[in-house]
């Protein structure tokens, strides 16, 4: 192992993402988006809600640079709300997923025993559903609107991170160093803490991205069966509404072209950075 | 010699079964019986050295006397206290005075801590002094094992296998401990980094009065550093005495021969050498009698029969368990 004054592990990892082109180019997009989203609505004061009722259906032009929806409503502003929802969906149900998942993880992992069991096989349990047709009721019952999709997504996502950090835990639970924090009496919880948690958090980095790239597309699936953001609010999946016409899909590109580049765009960019991270994990990869 | 120096540790028919391969319905679990039965004393500032070949016990053995694996029966004294007994908080006490040192440095620290971060973590726990006390606690310590202070903010990767090893020894000796236990502590280490930490730990030792149980299968290395030697097999003590006793003239056959098997540095020299016939016996099914009858050149129709039990031989401390200990 090379040797460098005061490098850490993760210095190094951080060293080898920046080599890696594809999960920068990817980091750049997604940076990119977020302070479009955050800061073109104040500047270029968009309004996504209310229909111009001169032009309906209108081809890209000048009075709207990426043309009009059926009633109206200009594209490039609602493309721009869209992305507020997409990412805003991605990154907070991923919060979620993350804070349910890894705890209850590494409690099954660590204690094993009872909670091991009930823990696990609810997991199972979980996974055995078609999880978009559980969305579909949960969010029916909830009643559709940003925040119980993004709940919902959340909640439901729990498991990756659950069984990931599971199975980490019992493979670090068995070290020596953790032995070590036994035998100099350290607590169950700091255990956990200082010893557990670093060491298996490498795999949720890269299921964290993954996870974000999934909640988007589920969102979006939701939106587009209208079962996700409602009408008049903004969402990339239910501008795709529109294209559940033929005609649309045939005639009116403008519609739902830019919203459908968007999200590939953007779970594109996300898988690329996870690939990264992971690569940039795994000390046999040299890039 | 040692006759004196008051108990510090010991053992009473310590026992440690792991429950292994079990069947679909769980009705026939079987056990390896890792420990059994095993009666050791611990002198007050001496260094017991415990040998035995892979998988005989003796690392387990070390574990449940310091209580890291939980034991299944038999009792475990410190200055004459069970502390088999002992509640999860007076346990928590004990730590102070228990320590261990482990085998692999290169697993038995954090990597995700710096040297100071885990030479710190026992004061830590403990809540021992204040920030800056504890600051220089940790500078003292790693002095004394030999690592300067410029070291502090490395972390374990960027040293070699000896040096991580000082760190370990650190780590166990900076609550002051009495009693430490050394688990293969130098068995991971190349030869010429062996012998300095080896020599670092007969320092420590002398300077802080600790009493070792020193787990090694290095026959010289135990040789070396001990007063007394325990010879473990199967799960079971053989034969213990002071280290004359047992290097000058082994009882037990199975001590024997593993005494032949050190390697004389003198190739005019010829050994001995005593070949044991077959493998060790399957742990799940560990052979009725002597456990050692199925390998010994001596075995009787008895010796399949009857365990033997720890007895004394002579006047001093010797003790072997073998019934024709005297006759072979």
């Amino acid at each position: 192992m090379k040797k460098r004054e005061n490098e850490s592990y993760f210095s190094e990892v951080l060293d080898k993402l920046v080599e890696h082109r594809a999960a920068m180019a990817g980091l750049c997009v997604l940076v990119l988006e977020i302070v479009l989203v955050i800061i073109l609505p104040p500047i270029l004061k968009l309004n996504p809600y209310d229909s111009d009722y001169t032009a309906f259906s209108a081809a890209p032009g000048a009075a709207h640079i990426l043309g009009t929806d059926a009633i109206g409503r200009d594209i490039f502003a609602r493309l721009i709300y869209g992305g507020r929802t997409s990412l805003l969906v991605g990154l907070v149900s991923t919060m979620i997923s993350c804070l349910v998942g890894v705890p209850l993880g590494l409690i099954a992992g660590y204690f094993r025993g009872k909670a091991e069991i009930v823990i696990m096989r609810v997991a199972d349990i979980f996974m055995s559903f078609p999880s978009i047709v559980l969305i579909l009721v949960l969010v029916a019952v909830l009643g559709p609107s940003i925040w119980s999709v993004t709940i919902v997504i959340g909640v439901l996502g729990w498991t990756q991170f659950a069984r990931l950090i599971y199975a980490n835990v019992l493979s670090v639970s068995e070290k020596e160093y953790v032995e070590s924090a036994r035998a100099i009496g350290t607590s169950d919880f700091e255990i956990i803490t200082r010893y557990i948690l670093p060491n298996s958090f490498a795999p949720i980095l890269i299921a964290i991205t993954f996870q974000m790239a999934s909640a988007i597309l589920t969102e979006s699936s939701l939106s587009f069966l209208g079962m996700g953001v409602q009408p008049p609010g903004a969402s990339w999946g239910n501008m795709l509404y529109d294209a559940q016409s033929i005609s649309v899909l045939s005639k009116r590109l403008w519609m739902w072209m830019p919203p459908g580049i968007a999200l590939l765009i953007t779970v594109l960019s996300i898988n690329f950075l996870g690939d990264g991270i992971r690569d940039a994990l795994d000390p046999k990869i040299k890039i | 010699m040692t006759n004196e120096k008051p108990i510090l540790v010991e053992t009473k028919e310590l026992t440690k079964y792991f429950t292994g391969k079990k069947d679909l319905l769980n009705l026939h679990p079987q056990e390896v019986k890792a420990v059994d039965h095993v009666n050791l004393t611990i002198r007050r500032g001496e260094t017991l050295g415990l040998v035995g070949e892979s998988g005989c016990g003796k690392s387990t053995l070390g574990r449940v006397i310091l209580r890291l694996i939980p034991m299944t029966s038999g009792q475990v004294f410190y200055e004459g206290v069970d502390i088999g007994a002992y509640d999860k908080k007076q346990m928590w006490q004990m730590r102070k005075k228990m320590q261990i040192i482990f085998q692999d440095p290169y697993s038995s620290l954090n990597p995700r801590m710096t040297v100071y971060d885990l030479v710190r973590a026992p004061l830590d726990v403990f809540g021992i002094g204040t920030t800056e006390e504890r600051r220089e606690m940790v500078i003292s310590i790693l002095n004394d094992v030999g690592l300067d202070r410029q070291y502090l903010n490395r972390f374990p990767h960027e040293f070699s296998g000896g040096q991580r090893q000082r760190i370990g020894i650190a780590r166990a000796l900076v609550l002051n401990p009495e009693f430490v236990v050394c688990d293969e502590a130098v068995s991971a280490l190349d030869v010429s980094v062996r012998a300095q930490v080896l020599n670092l730990m007969c320092r420590m030792q002398e300077k802080r009065r600790l009493t070792y149980l020193f787990i090694s299968h290095d026959l010289s290395v135990v040789r070396h550093v001990s007063d007394r030697v325990a010879v473990m097999y199967l799960g079971s003590v053989v034969e213990i005495g002071t280290k004359h006793e047992l290097y000058g003239s082994p009882l037990h056959p199975y001590t024997r021969a593993l005494l032949s098997a050190i390697p004389i540095p003198d190739a005019n020299r010829k050994r001995n050498r005593i070949i044991l016939e077959g493998d060790v016996p399957n742990a799940y099914h560990p052979p009725a009698g002597c456990r050692f009858h199925t390998r010994c050149p001596y075995a009787t129709e008895q010796c399949s029969q009857e365990v033997p039990v720890l007895r004394q031989v002579g006047d001093g401390e010797h003790m072997v368990a073998c019934h024709r200990a005297e006759e072979v």
